[in-house]
């Protein structure tokens, strides 16, 4: 069977009317490379977006980049990466948690939202998705935002856009905003601290004015094997806490040698520089520990966001009462669990404990099966939950894009 | 008024003694203000050539109160138009004439601080600078600092999206907010977000920020704090032509640096400031550039000789360096005062709010030249040059017939400038009433739409701020019909399974 190429947004338009017309519900891919995340969908039809691949414009002093949606990844970086030019945000890379190969598109990353250690300074994909055209369940495409930084005419329906997984409208060109990439690096690592204790000390780190960019913790683990550029940091069986600087190489040394003093109480610290640092930074973004090629592979894995600081008691707790095994980023605020195999993924317990705490869990990685008997996105309280429906119906009345991949109430 | 503000109800109008009564059992005491004279200051914001007073003034003081005014104008069908300090420079609390006001001002208290997870909750009636100052003495601030800060609150703030000269480096209001309790038109009570680096599902904090109070009202708010960098060094650099100035910002943002703030002012600009404030702006140079680094000391110690290099390679003319803080504040002495410097030399003046491409500068300053002799009014441009955010001030004579017509259409066409130029119409501002009707410069019908059905999912009536921010009004309904093109399979050769 023919691939459709669609070849501009008119096709996509086009596209996506003949959806509307024959209730034909449209899966939307870039590469495809998270079509294993989300409820199993209620679609059956392909809307593959990787024709729309051309560099639209890029422009270094302006601090953008525009790009249609089904550009890939990884070449989007390395041109950008070859003006000393990075997404600040540190878009996940999600093939190794998944076990599928290529990094994907710009459309995806966008419509994943998932962003890396850095999101703490720098903010997420939202942060930096400047402008959008887009096609609507409506069939109708349309712009949003700009391409400049500073913009408030109108609603901001990027911020919508990103993490929406494509249920509510289809990108085909995006603006982002791209930042210069730092000079050096410094990562200062501490070694043996309980969960707790390190969250304290990642606490105490991004509460100092050293402009930390990264507060990782990797907790001694039973389970785990060392995974990529984590191997060199020592044993897995010995935890390491981690926290980035970065800027020109003198304030990324003065800054390192003062936060190594604010530190000090937590216990002795090694600096580790510039291309070490970052090949751990991209592991640790990557969850490159719970790899599906890796020890822990056939485990479902959940995202969980919390208030930063309640994240190591969040953590141990998930830990001990699951058998499981948790890494932390975001200085706290982002647990990574990978959970002994149930078939809810252990859900309930999770989600009463994660809810207890003020945050809210993702199951990123599971079996289609468990993936259709669990709730997959955390699930909202009623009126926020109506009103998001409302907001997803506002943009895709006859429920064309992505059908049932957000709710599972929906995939019927 | 050139504003078409919507019809009034006169059904709404006739029931204006009921309704009092009946937001006095919901808001007893002062909270209900119905007489002329003390609505008077609540007839405008800082947009001031637009005034209108309200049918009634609502000043609750909790978020029951809050829930029980909008759920009674819900169901009686009454429009209600949020505000906070009304500092709005678009006109985004214009009161209607058979409108409910309903001013948050009651809503003045801190709830928690909590540093372990770099957090403030507050209510929306803090002002901005009230929060900054809530947690200096631990060393921490909250970064977006729009220029009315000692008078803005917060609330109106996440309403507009607010800026201010930092955020180039730090974002503006939407990337410092976390959460709010925001009450629906309904009288439905929510909770967004929280202390939590992201919400789950739909990122609806990031659509009610900016939403120009058409979405909800605000009742509390989770925002980010941060450190404090541990200095900051300004450079005050001058040059010869607006051209020059225009390819410093470049080639110091291309060296990759992003100062904390890079702020640009014109000759009328830079004259009017150093009159009134005295702060040693050279007097003789077309284009003058305040450029703040800040950080650790030794990292701004040598961005600073970085970017003296820059500016010396672009042809500066003068060229100081701040020593002291005293000096750095000098510096921005006249640059914050910029505005009431102007409103010395003019009677009246209207602040615009464009954003062009940085690179564009130049030819955007040669077309406001051009349109200040076509229009006969002269005009001060101060611009938030880091991040392309235009400022230009047009000097006009409300009592002279005419020229604030003329000032109006000037502005008008230099906002077509922008767009033309590949900017927006509005870079921190907001839309409100006064850019409403140039919003199809930007955004065509079908844009507008997916906007407004987007507002029907919080507001189906139509009864929060209307008349702001949309130049044509849609019934609900007709906005959410779905057109069958055709009904024919376009790309029959779709993949199925």
């Amino acid at each position: 069977m023919d691939t459709p190429r669609v070849r501009d947004a008119k096709d996509v338009e086009q596209v996506v009317r003949a959806a509307i017309a024959s209730e034909q519900p449209l899966e939307i891919i870039g590469h495809g490379s998270r079509r294993l995340v989300g409820q199993p969908m209620a679609t059956n039809a392909v809307l593959e977006l990787s024709a729309l691949n051309a560099v639209t414009a890029y422009e270094p002093n302006e601090l953008i980049i525009t790009v249609q949606a089904g550009a890939p990844l990884a070449d989007v970086l390395s041109l950008i990466d070859s003006k000393n030019q990075q997404f600040a945000f540190e878009p996940m890379d999600t093939s190794a948690l998944l076990g599928v190969s290529g990094a994907g598109t710009i459309g995806g990353m966008i419509g994943a939202g998932l962003a890396g250690p850095r999101r703490i300074r720098a903010g997420g994909a939202r942060d930096h998705l400047l402008g959008a055209h887009a096609v609507s369940g409506f069939g109708d495409s349309f712009k949003t935002g700009g391409r400049v930084v500073k913009n408030v005419t109108g609603y901001d329906l990027c911020k919508l856009l990103a993490g929406s997984w494509g249920t509510l409208a289809v990108m085909t060109e995006v603006t982002l905003k791209v930042m210069p990439k730092p000079e050096s690096e410094r990562t200062l690592v501490l070694r043996g601290l309980d969960d707790v204790t390190a969250n304290r000390a990642m606490t105490a780190a991004l509460g100092s004015p050293y402009d930390v960019s990264g507060a990782a913790h990797l907790p001694n683990s039973a389970f785990r094997s060392a995974a990529g550029a984590l191997a060199g940091l020592g044993a897995p069986g010995q935890a390491t806490t981690l926290l980035r600087l970065e800027g020109i190489e003198a304030s990324a040394a003065d800054r390192a040698s003062s936060l190594g003093k604010t530190l000090a109480p937590f216990g002795a610290v090694e600096v580790l520089h510039d291309a070490v640092s970052a090949a751990i930074w991209s592991s640790i973004r990557d969850v490159l520990p719970f790899a599906a090629q890796g020890a822990l592979g056939a485990w479902p894995v959940w995202r969980i966001v919390c208030p930063p600081a309640s994240g190591g008691a969040l953590g141990q707790q998930l830990a001990r009462d699951t058998g499981g095994d948790v890494i932390y980023d975001w200085g706290g605020g982002l647990i990574w669990a990978a959970l002994p195999p149930k078939p809810d993924a252990q859900a309930a317990l999770l989600r009463a404990r994660v809810d207890a705490a003020g945050g809210h869990a993702m199951l990123v990685r599971a079996s289609e099966l468990v993936r259709r008997n669990v709730d997959v996105f955390h699930p909202q309280s009623g009126g926020v939950a109506a009103l998001s429906e409302r907001v997803r119906l506002s943009f895709d009345p006859k429920n064309i894009l992505n059908r049932g991949r957000l709710l599972r109430a929906v995939a019927t | 008024m050139a504003i078409l503000m919507p019809a009034s109800d006169q059904a709404v109008l006739d029931r204006r003694d009921a309704i009092v009564a009946a937001l006095r059992t919901i808001v007893p005491g002062e909270g209900v203000i119905d007489s002329a004279a003390e609505m008077i200051p609540y007839e405008s914001d800082g947009l001031m050539a637009y005034r209108q007073p309200p049918m009634v003034v609502v000043l609750p003081d909790s978020t029951e109160q809050v829930s029980k005014v909008l759920k009674y104008c819900f169901e009686q069908g009454i429009k209600v138009v949020p505000r906070g300090s009304g500092t709005s420079l678009s006109g985004g609390a214009l009161p209607l004439a058979d409108g409910v006001l309903l001013g948050l001002g009651k809503f003045k208290r801190i709830r928690e601080i909590d540093f372990d997870n770099r957090v403030v909750v507050t209510e929306p009636g803090v002002t901005n600078l009230a929060i900054s100052q809530a947690v200096a003495h631990a060393g921490f601030y909250y970064a977006p600092d729009p220029s009315s800060q000692i008078a803005c609150s917060i609330g109106g703030n996440v309403a507009e999206n607010s800026g201010g000269v930092h955020c180039l480096k730090y974002g503006m209001t939407t990337n410092n907010v976390l959460g709010c309790e925001i009450v629906l038109m309904s009288g439905e009570i929510l909770r967004i977000g929280g202390k939590s680096a992201e919400n789950a599902g739909y990122d609806l904090m990031g659509i009610i920020t900016g939403s120009e109070g058409l979405l909800g009202v605000i009742t509390e708010i989770t925002v980010r704090i941060l450190q404090k960098p541990e200095t900051a060094r300004a450079l005050m650099v001058g040059f010869a032509e607006v051209e020059a100035a225009g390819e410093c910002v470049a080639r110091i943002i291309g060296a990759g640096i992003i100062p904390g703030g890079m702020e640009m002012m014109d000759k009328p600009a830079i004259h009017a400031a150093e009159a009134f404030v005295h702060a040693g702006y050279p007097l003789d140079v077309e284009a003058l550039l305040i450029i703040e680094l800040d950080g650790p000391g030794v990292e701004v110690d040598e961005l600073i000789g970085r970017v003296e290099t820059i500016a010396k390679g672009c042809g500066s003319t003068t060229l100081q360096i701040s020593t002291s803080e005293a000096e750095r504040n000098l510096f921005w002495a006249g640059r914050k005062a910029a505005f009431p410097a102007v409103g010395r030399i003019s009677p009246d003046y209207l602040c615009m709010d464009g954003t062009i491409p940085r690179g564009a500068l130049p030819r955007a300053l040669a077309r406001i030249r051009d349109l200040s002799a076509k229009y006969d009014l002269r005009v001060a441009n101060v611009f938030h040059a880091g991040d392309g955010n235009l400022h230009p001030l047009i000097l006009y004579d409300a009592n002279q017939p005419g020229e604030m017509e003329r000032a109006e259409a000037f502005g008008a066409d230099i906002l077509r400038c922008c767009v033309e130029l590949g900017g927006v119409l509005t870079g921190e501002h907001g839309v409100g009433i006064e850019k409403r009707d140039l919003m199809p410069e930007m955004f065509s019908e079908i844009d507008l739409n997916q906007q407004q059905r987007l507002k029907c999912a919080f507001d189906a009536q139509g009864l929060l701020n209307p008349g702001k921010v949309f130049p044509t009004l849609h019934r609900c309904a007709e906005l959410g019909r779905v057109h069958v093109h055709g009904g024919r399979l376009a790309f029959p050769e779709l993949p199925r399974f």
